[in-house]
């Protein structure tokens, strides 16, 4: 609790007081220095007054007036005869002395110089000039000359009585100058010490404040105690003050009631030792070590946490789980601690509660979802079953009206199994089992697979349906085509749903420069969506409530999947629309353009016009390793019907020992199996040397995520085909493994450049005139299945071994007559190779296949061109 | 300024001594008799005489006693003068005295008392000699009680003036 008073520096009116007082005391020293100088004259004065320059001048000065009179009356007395000679004399020389000490004396100086004494003192001086030789002469002739002497004394009467009272006025002058000096300077002394006065009548009056100020002060202070008491003692958490040596000086009410010790009791105890457990020592100890060390980096302070959970001891070894805080603070003597223990005992429980009952929820969620992904699994193989066998019914003879009947059979089996799905994408999200991979793949491929597939539906309801570029094309992407597709499918599905005799037109334009992205635009021309329905529609299991969509049906989950899938893939979705005018769904994914052109992913064009030739091929014996009876039958009719011969297995095991008893040319292996699962069986297979140990395995599931595909490719199946089984794709995927090509799925897409690198086109085009059609098929098909039996053969071939250079120049050869030109100049390395050295470069060899693959499919595509050209 | 020069007589010191070492002064001693003019007569409460209850004193008998010589400045001269004569200390001892102050006569009846505290060693003289010469009676001779004014400012006061008395020729002792 910090008071913003005990922290704060003096607040401003003490401040300002107190530089006020500061200059007082300055100016008062300067005063009393002045004072003290002042004093000093003083005393200089009244020293010079203690001291005197005279003796009494009025009396001196008018004794010279006294002892003439004297010197006279002797005169007048010596002429009488009354008075000898003697005193006479006598007398003159005391007046004479007298003069010259007024003559002479330091102390008349000031008298001797005014101007209108001159005069007197000159008939004076020519006085005593002239009685001097007289009175000093024989008495004879001082008696002789008494008269003259008298009359000549008589004259200068008027002048010794001026001189005398000259000399008294300015004597007078004097005394009035200095006393008025006298004056000032004590006037001076007075004025200074009337204002040393005032100066420390201001101090005190400073002073006075200061201590008003200091009072008010402390009741604050006061207050502030006491209001810091009660909270101390309100507290609910227990407040223990502690000093250095952690003895416990203050308990306060909250830690009596919580520790059940009284004040008294716990009072001087070491406060770790009777209210933490030992266990929890050193994790304060270590605390207060960083919080308190000078040394430690204070940087990482603040970023302490400053609470501590500890293990805390109330009376009678009680313990509970406590909250703890402590700081430190100067106390008097030494620093004191301040800890603040809150029982938390309560919150724990609580906490652990709510983790529990967290956990129990999740866990359930999780089951749930894994309950709803297992249902839609469990559903999708018998609806499979259902769906393969009514395939296998159009084989036989039906009346028309049962072959509408299997349609209808067959559309609601389509229908339900999307259902399924869809449930089954929703529950592997939510169970957190959907990814994305980045991939390249071109845009191109994938609008045009995806307006195929929808074209029939569209095309019934009178709904043009196509796409285009706007602007920059950018077809090679980084992207997971799959989830991008089923996107696609989603929003084209639904558009073309509701709309009938309209158009639905897809545009795509990448956007952005720094953060490029690719949008897709699904416009339609259809019913529309009403303003307040666009939030709800990407919202799982939303239907719009319209008769139109009840009769278009769907769970309502295909537009939240498709949220989902945008999210996944880092994109967003969204939708405008005007009722009656139509609607436009956007879907926004990142794009990161790459520089290769996409490897070709799924079905495609290709496979379908490889299928009609695929069924021309030599019949195989194919072990078929499935659990299920159902799928079983729907598979072994499939390839029944195309001649091949079957030989089935009912789990992982069994298909392994079949494996090894007898060669089969391929092997079916479902994944989902009892016993051995069908990657394990594969392994086993390719693991052991059994005459099956090369044979193609093609894996059969329901769940072919990418990472999946990969897994089964390690395991051994090279191949993979997904449930329910497709004629078309079954047949197409047998042929590849048949041909030993890589697998259908990375033949990759044939630009011209690519075909013209691959092929001498010309060679080809006077082989392809010259010959008559039947002998051309011919050549064809025995070149191409005697190359890729060729091509197998150098798979595992020791680099040295000798057969390699007659046989790659026996493909070479053929390979010329065929116009394949990559594929020719690739052999020939390898023979120069082997000719000069004996051994070659097991990267040549390694090329081989994906060559010949590139090849092939360039020769197909070819020739496919020039049957529809020629 | 001052400076006191002490030329020391023993005979005066034996007899100071003697006079010192008998304090209450009961036994009279007789002075020789002044033989020149007589300058100075002290009377009153004296031990030692050569008249009638007075000292009488010429100018050989005084130069006999015990002499200082200052160098001071005074009110009534220009310039620093000399002055020669007996301490008044030395001069009551000699007459051997109990008394408390001396009144001192001038030749024209000024007059004024001299308290004992006064005849201090190092205080006022009985002077006879000014810058080495006799003083006359025109000089304020021929005796003159001289303070060392110079030597402090308490001998700079009215009252020391005052009993700086010239032309000097009794004492009473009283």
């Amino acid at each position: 609790m910090s008071l913003p008073d005990d922290q704060s520096p003096a607040p401003r009116p003490l401040r300002l007081l107190r530089s006020r007082t500061a200059a007082t005391v300055l100016a008062l020293t300067f005063c009393v220095g002045l004072v003290g100088s002042m004093a000093f004259l003083v005393l200089r004065e009244i020293d010079a007054l203690s001291t005197s320059n005279s003796d009494n001048l009025q009396w001196s000065l008018a004794q010279a007036d006294v002892e003439y009179m004297q010197f006279r009356l002797a005169l007048e007395l010596a002429e009488k005869d009354q008075v000898s000679l003697r005193d006479l004399r006598r007398r003159f020389d005391i007046f004479y002395s007298r003069l010259a000490t007024l003559e002479s004396g330091a102390v008349y100086r000031g008298m001797r110089d005014a101007r209108d004494l001159v005069e007197p003192r000159q008939n004076i001086q020519d006085f005593m000039a002239f009685a001097v030789p007289l009175i000093d002469g024989p008495d004879a002739d001082l008696q002789a000359a008494l008269p003259e002497l008298q009359t000549a004394a008589d004259a200068i009467m008027v002048e010794v009585r001026n001189l005398t009272l000259a000399g008294l006025a300015a004597f007078a002058d004097d005394s009035d100058q200095q006393r008025q000096q006298v004056m000032g300077t004590l006037i001076r002394l007075a004025a200074v010490l009337a204002i040393v006065l005032a100066g420390l009548m201001l101090l005190a009056l400073a002073l006075w404040r200061l201590n008003r100020l200091a009072s008010l002060r402390e009741a604050e202070v006061q207050r502030t105690a006491g209001r810091m008491r009660t909270i101390v003692e309100t507290s609910l958490d227990a407040i223990i003050l502690s000093d250095a040596e952690g003895r416990i000086r203050e308990f306060n009410t909250a830690a009596q009631s919580i520790f059940g010790y009284s004040r008294a009791e716990a009072r001087q105890r070491d406060m770790l030792e009777l209210l933490i457990v030992p266990e929890s020592h050193d994790q304060i100890l270590s605390l207060a070590r960083h919080r308190f060390d000078p040394d430690a980096v204070a940087s990482i302070l603040p970023t302490l946490d400053r609470t501590l959970d500890v293990k805390a001891m109330a009376r009678g070894g009680r313990t509970f789980p406590a909250e703890l805080s402590f700081d430190r603070a100067a106390g008097a003597d030494g620093p004191v601690y301040v800890a603040f223990i809150r029982d938390i005992s309560r919150r724990k429980a609580a906490e652990e509660g709510l983790t529990e009952a967290r956990d129990r929820a999740l866990a359930s969620e999780r089951v749930k979802a894994e309950f709803l992904a297992v249902m839609s699994h469990e559903m999708r193989t018998p609806l499979n079953g259902l769906l393969g066998t009514m395939q296998l019914l159009r084989d036989h003879k039906m009346t028309e009206a049962q072959s509408d009947l299997l349609d209808h059979m067959q559309s609601s089996g389509q229908l339900l199994l999307g259902l399924v799905n869809d449930v089954l994408d929703l529950a592997k999200f939510e169970a957190g089992k959907l990814s994305v991979e980045q991939k390249p793949m071109s845009v191109k491929r994938l609008l045009d697979g995806v307006v195929e597939t929808i074209s029939p539906l569209a095309a019934a309801n009178g709904t043009a349906l196509s796409w285009h570029w706007e602007g920059v094309e950018q077809d090679a992407i980084a992207g997971d085509a799959r989830r991008l597709r089923q996107v696609l499918l989603n929003l084209l599905g639904n558009a073309v749903k509701f709309t009938r005799g309209g158009s639905v037109e897809i545009e795509v334009e990448t956007l952005g420069f720094r953060d490029p992205k690719l949008e897709f635009r699904v416009i339609d021309t259809g019913i529309g969506i009403a303003e307040a329905d666009l939030e709800r529609i990407f919202l799982d299991f939303e239907t719009l409530d319209s008769s139109y969509a009840r009769q278009v049906g769907g769970t309502g989950l295909g537009l939240g999947i498709a949220r989902r899938m945008t999210g996944l893939m880092g994109g967003t979705i969204g939708a405008e629309s005007e009722v009656g005018e139509g609607s436009l769904f956007w879907v926004r994914i990142p794009m990161l353009p790459v520089a290769d052109m996409p490897a070709y992913n799924g079905p495609d064009r290709r496979a379908r016009t490889l299928q009609p030739r695929m069924a021309r091929q030599a019949p195989m014996t194919i072990l078929l390793v499935e659990d299920n009876e159902i799928n079983r039958f729907v598979a072994r009719q499939m390839l029944i019907a195309e001649g091949h011969e079957v030989i089935e297995a009912h789990d992982g095991m069994s298909g392994v020992e079949m494996a090894s008893t007898r060669a089969f040319d391929l092997i079916l292996m479902d994944i989902s199996m009892p016993v051995l699962d069908g990657q394990a069986a594969a392994r086993l297979i390719r693991a052991g040397k059994g005459p099956c140990a090369r044979t193609p395995i093609l894996a059969v599931t329901a769940h072919a995520l990418p990472e999946e595909v990969a897994r089964f490719r390690e395991a051994g199946m090279e191949y993979c085909i997904s449930k329910p089984l497709d004629r078309g794709e079954l047949l197409a995927t047998l042929a590849a493994a048949r041909q030993g090509a890589t697998e259908v799925a990375r033949v990759p897409e044939m630009s011209p450049s690519t075909v013209d690198a691959l092929l001498d086109t010309a060679h080809l085009e006077r082989f392809w005139i010259d010959l008559p059609e039947a002998a051309r098929e011919a050549l064809l098909q025995r070149f191409t299945d005697e190359t890729a039996r060729d091509i197998a053969w150098f798979a595992d071939k020791p680099t040295d071994d000798p057969a390699l250079q007659a046989q790659a120049h026996r493909i070479a050869g053929s390979c010329a007559a065929f116009g394949l030109k990559a594929l020719r100049k690739h052999l020939g390395q390898i023979e120069t190779a082997l000719k000069q050295s004996g051994t070659v470069d097991p990267a040549l060899i390694t090329a081989l296949p994906n060559l010949w693959a590139r090849s092939h499919t360039a020769l197909d595509l070819w020739c496919d061109e020039a049957r529809q050209t020629v | 300024m001052t400076t006191t020069t002490v030329t020391p007589s023993f005979l005066a010191l034996a007899l100071g001594g003697l006079m010192a070492l008998t304090p209450l002064s009961a036994r009279a001693s007789d002075l020789a008799q002044p033989t020149g003019e007589v300058l100075l007569s002290v009377t009153g409460d004296i031990a030692n005489t050569n008249a009638d209850g007075a000292a009488m004193f010429d100018r050989a008998m005084l130069e006999a006693l015990p002499s200082v010589t200052i160098q001071t400045q005074t009110i009534w001269t220009e310039g620093l003068q000399t002055f020669t004569g007996v301490q008044l200390v030395d001069l009551a001892a000699f007459v051997g005295t109990d008394a408390e102050s001396l009144r001192a006569t001038a030749v024209n009846d000024y007059a004024v008392s001299i308290p004992s505290e006064d005849w201090v060693d190092g205080g006022p003289i009985l002077a006879y000699l000014n810058n080495g010469a006799p003083m006359s009676l025109r000089d304020k001779g021929p005796l003159w009680v001289i303070y060392p004014y110079d030597s402090k400012p308490a001998y700079q006061s009215e009252v020391a003036y005052s009993r700086s008395i010239w032309q000097l020729d009794r004492i009473e002792m009283e």
